[in-house]
């Protein structure tokens, strides 16, 4: 089994795909798209851990791995679709910039990404490539949270850059203990549980989730 | 066996989780918890060398605490204030809104300045003093009204502009040193240029004088002390304010070691300033807690000259003098904690069974708190420094210091130094006359108001700390010498000169001695001595009891009193340069010109520092942030550009 | 020994009163009360009841015990006509002018006791005279202490300086002027009076009657002949004995007792020559004194005389 697959290549190719779902974030326009597209995020994420976890011969990681399938191909979409079920959401994700031009942003900033990292030295478990990848999809969720309106669309732009931050620990150290994966795990549900509550509250108070109307709280 | 620090510290954490669900139980917990502190500072103070306590935050930074001499001395002057605070705090926390939760943040709030006198590298000392200052301005807003918000916004403000200067002055140091600890810093500070040393020092004077309160750095303190309750402002103003003390020796004496002459001089001229306009803003306040506030900052301006003076002549070399002049600063440390803790907890009970501050409202109290006004009494005469009570003794050595200034070489020195004597003697005949207003106002004559009617003395676990304050007082006072001894370590190790003047039974300095049990017992001795010859002589006296004289028409009452306004106009009108007073008179007439039908007389005062520094400062500060607000539109989205666009940056220089 | 010179000034303080009225009476062109009233004063006062009001406190009480004790305190730190006592060594001349201060915190005190408006405006105004007189006081002293070296009388007493330097005659005058607020003179106060309007130490005392009152008035007069023995021997400081060689005392005190009369007297023509001063129009009169203070300590600094 190990000998028939280029695990180099196959780890390219799981993170290109992390990438790439990421990217599609910013043409979606209805948010259980968007769900869906997370969804695949962390499947690639979770492939990826289990090809290291195939490679290194770690047990621990398939524990990662199981968790990270658990928690975020099943706990999180549920959770998720569930508030926006119960918020009636209109589908729309309403972003400020039209989703060419923030296609165009996320090339830039692909660019820009692959120059800074390509030069400097680092000392990388994985190709070099998965470290870039894992920049990228930080940045580019970022900017889909400064894009959207809504605060669920951040909240789902909040787990992509989370997704990208464990990519780039895992490219950079191999993969941590797993009693520190096991806190971020923890940490992640925690917050999306809380951010979900807040969104119901927003919600409720500005019969809106448009975050737009934070800025009356301004004194 | 001296308990180890962090079984200590986890006293207080444990105090913390109780006090949700045991209040009092939490307080007798923290008690335990500052009396181990106390048995560490006093083992510190004898030179024993304390292990060194590091936890690995991450591979490049540590908490490292640790403590020595300097540490050892303000450890015991937080715990002996700790251990009363809390015991009054039983009694007192009983009535409070949210009492579980103000003990959670109390409990904590304790160890939190424990940690920064103990910190040991700018990171646990930066963590711990931004903790002090959060909990801090948690419990002053803890009323949580319109006023108390205000008064912590402020208390936030002025306290974070001065963690911004400590800061910044911890990065120079560690510039220069290439280090974050303050051993090395200690070790390296020579190699330091003066230009950058002299900097590092004013950092220190600023973003510490903040939190001690220094004139004009003092904005803070008279809003927000009196707007918390009053244990914690006898915790702030008897001990927190301390740690900006603590800040400014050890950088400024320990780890900077010698700098500039002007280092003294300046610390002088900020504490002469203090002294004077501090307690001129005293004397002149009606809320009595404001009064206290206020006189914290005299009294940190008292501290600051024996500070300077020990700077001066660490400079000149003047070993013995520079000892002297620090031991007085520390004797005040200690004895300021002790009676301005005392003096608040007393107008905790007033405002405990009264439920006002305003002076103008009270009067007679002494016949329905008499414990309280006893105690309350005992403070007033030592922070007045009056023998033979303790504030007494640290101002004697106070004096004696600054008199030995005239001796110092530079010719300026010469010519200020009988400045700062004057300033403080005026400061003590003020403080008589801020005290004499606070004790005579409140607890003498007659009740003022309906608020007196439910006065009554607090309950016995407050009481019996004010006396044990009490009884602190008059010990400090007493028995100096034993107590100074104590301080000959820090004090040599600061200075390098010895306390060489010790005798038993009395204080001999080369230009003077002093014996206060001398005084005392002379006191007592004639008092008894009087009394049992006019009985003697003229038998005992017969007493008979009338009302006050009052000039023939019947129908004295509280309104002829001298109120607190009055008491103090005559000042008022003799430094009106200082005070510039502004008067108003609104006169209703019913008929004509002829009829009055009602008179209002108001009075208010321009304290000079705010007028003609601190609001034009405040002022410009509002106008650049006006220009600066739509940085901060309230939209999340911008904020998130904000961190893209560094990242950004970040990545483009990276290239 | 020891205890003869403070007996001194506890047996004659009476008297160095009774002799300023009579200099006073005489300037005045009366005749004037006996030299020895003010001894019949308080003897008759002492067996007289006491009327205490029914708002007074226990604060009224015990003031005139501290203020008594506190004067008499004072007395044992201050050489009369020997400098050689260990009692000088229990307390310097900080000590001296923080116990005068302890002693007026108490009467101040008991002026307010009562809640009559008189009892608090003497007590308003003392406090006021004291905040200009104390800095000046403190000036002088130290001008006093520097060139022997020490703060303690003895040791200023015994230094052997000369009387006529530029800065002793400016500190002279200073002290002379807080000498007169501090015993309530004219132009400061005017200690014969009742008048609301002018006085300020018997204001604070109006409350009092029978014994206590005798004990205030004595603690007064201790006070005021304590004052004068301090000017004695900060500025005049000769003929005092250096031992208890009783040939050498006998001389002390008959030098001694021809100070008092001189500095008695020169009160005296000072209060009968001027008129009492407006209360507002003291800052001018005090604010002098304390820059004649400061000019005096600057003048030993820089002229080093």
């Amino acid at each position: 089994m190990r000998d028939l697959i280029d695990f180099a290549s196959l780890i390219d190719f799981l993170s290109v795909g992390i990438l790439l779902t990421a990217i599609s974030m910013n043409s979606l326009k209805r948010l259980e798209s968007c769900i869906k597209a997370y969804f695949f995020n962390s499947l690639f994420l979770t492939l990826l851990i289990v090809s290291v976890a195939v490679v290194k011969g770690e047990s621990h990681f398939y524990f990662a791995a199981l968790l990270n399938f658990i928690v975020k191909c099943f706990v999180i979409p549920l959770f998720i679709s569930n508030i926006v079920k119960k918020m009636q959401v209109t589908h729309d994700v309403e972003p400020f910039v039209s989703n060419s031009l923030s296609l165009v942003i996320s090339g830039i900033l692909i660019a820009i990404v692959y120059s800074a990292i390509s030069k400097g030295v680092y000392v990388t478990g994985l190709s070099k490539n998965v470290l870039q990848i894992s920049v990228a999809v930080i940045l580019i969720s970022l900017f889909v949270m400064i894009s959207r309106r809504k605060a669920i669309t951040q909240v789902i732009g909040l787990l992509f850059m989370e997704n990208g931050l464990f990519l780039a620990g895992f490219s950079l150290t191999y993969g941590m203990p797993l009693i520190i994966e096991l806190g971020v795990f923890f940490d992640m549900l925690m917050g999306v549980i809380i951010l979900g509550v807040f969104a119901i509250q927003i919600k409720r108070l500005f019969s809106t989730t448009d975050l737009d109307q934070l800025t009356k709280l301004k004194g | 066996m001296v308990m180890d620090l962090s079984e200590s510290t986890l006293l207080f954490v444990i105090a913390a989780l109780i006090s949700l669900f045991l209040p009092s139980l939490a307080y007798l917990i923290s008690i335990a918890g500052a009396f181990s502190f106390f048995v560490l500072g006093l083992s510190l103070l004898s030179n024993s060398a304390s292990g060194n306590y590091i936890f690995k935050l991450t591979p490049f930074f540590d908490l490292s605490f640790g403590g020595d001499n300097i540490s050892g001395f303000f450890l015991i002057v937080i715990s002996l204030l700790t251990i009363a605070v809390c015991l009054y705090s039983i009694g007192y926390t009983k009535s409070l809104k949210n009492k579980r939760f103000f003990g959670f943040i109390f409990s904590l709030f304790i160890p939190s300045m424990y940690g920064v006198i103990l910190s040991t590298n700018i990171i646990s000392f930066l963590i711990c003093w931004e903790t002090m200052s959060v909990l801090s301005y948690f419990l002053v807003v803890f009323e949580n009204n319109e006023k108390s918000s205000k008064a912590g916004l402020i208390y936030a403000v002025m306290t974070h502009i001065g963690t911004a200067f400590i800061i910044a002055l911890f990065l120079l140091l560690s510039y220069y040193t290439k280090s974050s600890d303050f051993s090395v810093f200690k070790a390296l500070s020579n190699n330091i240029p003066l230009p950058i040393k002299n900097i590092i020092f004013i950092f220190a004077l600023i973003g510490f004088g903040v939190k001690a309160g220094i004139m004009p750095f003092h904005y803070w303190l008279p809003i927000a002390h009196p707007t918390a309750p009053s244990n914690v402002s006898a915790i702030m103003s008897g001990v927190m304010i301390k740690t900006g003390i603590y800040g400014i020796v050890r950088i400024g004496l320990d780890i900077l070691g010698v700098g500039a002459y002007w280092w003294g001089i300046l610390v002088l001229a900020l504490g002469a300033i203090s002294a004077v306009l501090g307690i001129m803003q005293a004397v002149m306040e009606k809320d009595i807690k404001r009064l206290l506030a206020y006189s914290s900052i005299e009294n940190i301006g008292i501290i600051l000259l024996g500070l300077g003076g020990a700077m001066l002549f660490k400079f000149y070399s003047m070993n013995a003098l520079a000892a002297l002049s620090l031991t007085a600063a520390f004797y005040h440390i200690l004895n300021h904690s002790v009676f301005k803790g005392l003096l608040f907890m007393g107008a905790g009970s007033i405002l405990h069974a009264t439920h006002t501050k305003n002076m103008e409202l009270l009067g007679g109290l002494i016949k329905k708190m008499p414990m309280t006004a006893f105690c309350f009494l005992i403070g007033a005469i030592s922070i007045c420094a009056l023998p033979p009570f303790n504030g007494f003794v640290s101002e004697w050595l106070t004096y004696q210091a600054l008199i030995s200034g005239f001796n110092a070489p530079p010719s300026i020195v010469k010519i200020i130094s009988p400045i700062f004597g004057a300033s403080l003697a005026l400061t003590g005949a003020i403080a008589a006359t801020a005290f004499v207003k606070a004790f005579g106002i409140t607890f003498l004559g007659l009740p003022r108001s309906s608020n007196t009617d439910h006065g009554h003395d607090a309950s016995p676990t407050m009481t019996s700390a004010m006396l044990f304050l009490s009884v602190i007082c008059l010990v400090l006072g007493i028995f100096p010498n034993y107590f100074i001894t104590l301080f000959s370590y820090p004090v040599f190790n600061l200075t390098g000169g010895s306390l060489s003047f010790l005798t038993r039974g009395s204080i001999t300095i080369a230009a003077g001695s002093l014996s206060t049990q001398a005084i005392a017992l002379s006191l007592i001795m004639t008092i008894i001595f009087i009394l049992l010859l006019s009985r003697s002589f003229f038998g005992k006296p017969k007493i008979e009891h009338g009302d006050s004289w009052d000039c023939g028409i019947f129908t004295l009452d509280s309104r002829m009193q001298y109120t607190a306004t009055a008491f103090i106009k005559p000042l008022k009108i003799i430094f009106k340069r200082v005070y510039m007073p502004k008067r108003e008179v609104k006169i209703t007439y019913s008929v004509d010109k002829l009829f009055v039908s009602s008179m209002r007389y108001g009075g208010d005062i321009a304290p000079f520092l705010t007028k003609y520094i601190l609001s034009p400062m405040f002022n410009f500060i509002n106008n650049v942030s006006d220009r600066l607000k739509f940085l901060q539109s309230g939209s999340l989205q911008l904020y998130l550009s904000y961190i893209l666009i560094t990242l950004v940056v970040l990545l483009i220089f990276g290239m | 020994m020891e205890k003869l010179q403070i007996l001194i000034i506890l047996l004659f303080a009476p008297l160095l009163q009774g002799f300023i009225k009579k200099v006073k009476a005489l300037m005045q062109g009366r005749k004037g009360a006996s030299i020895v009233q003010p001894y019949c004063d308080l003897i008759r006062l002492f067996n007289k009841d006491m009327v205490i009001s029914n708002t007074a406190s226990v604060i009224f009480k015990i003031t005139p015990y501290i203020v008594l004790a506190s004067v008499i305190t004072v007395c044992f730190l201050v050489p009369v006509i020997t400098s050689a006592s260990n009692f000088y060594y229990f307390g310097d001349v900080i000590a001296i002018v923080y116990t005068f201060a302890l002693a007026r915190f108490f009467m101040a005190l008991a002026g307010l006791d009562a809640g009559t408006a008189f009892g608090g405006e003497g007590s308003s105004r003392e406090m006021t005279v004291s905040t200009l007189v104390e800095p000046m006081m403190m000036l002088c002293l130290f001008t006093a202490a520097i060139p022997s070296g020490s703060t303690n009388l003895a040791d200023i007493v015994n230094i052997d300086n000369p009387i006529l330097t530029p800065s002793k005659v400016l500190a002279f005058s200073a002290f002379m002027v807080a000498i007169i607020a501090e015993t309530g003179r004219i132009p400061v106060d005017n200690p014969d009076t009742h008048l609301e309007l002018t006085m300020i130490h018997e204001g604070m005392i109006l409350e009092y009657s029978g014994r206590y009152l005798a004990m205030m008035e004595y603690a007064h007069y201790i006070k005021q002949m304590l004052l004068f023995t301090i000017l004695a021997d900060i500025f005049l400081p000769f003929g005092v004995a250096t031992s208890f060689d009783m040939i050498h005392l006998t001389k002390a005190f008959i030098v001694y007792s021809i100070k008092m009369l001189v500095i008695g007297f020169t009160m005296a023509l000072i209060e009968s020559s001027r008129a009492k001063m407006r209360f507002f129009q003291l800052p001018s009169l005090l604010g002098g004194g304390f820059v004649l203070a400061f000019v005096s300590l600057l003048t030993y600094l820089m002229l080093g005389k």
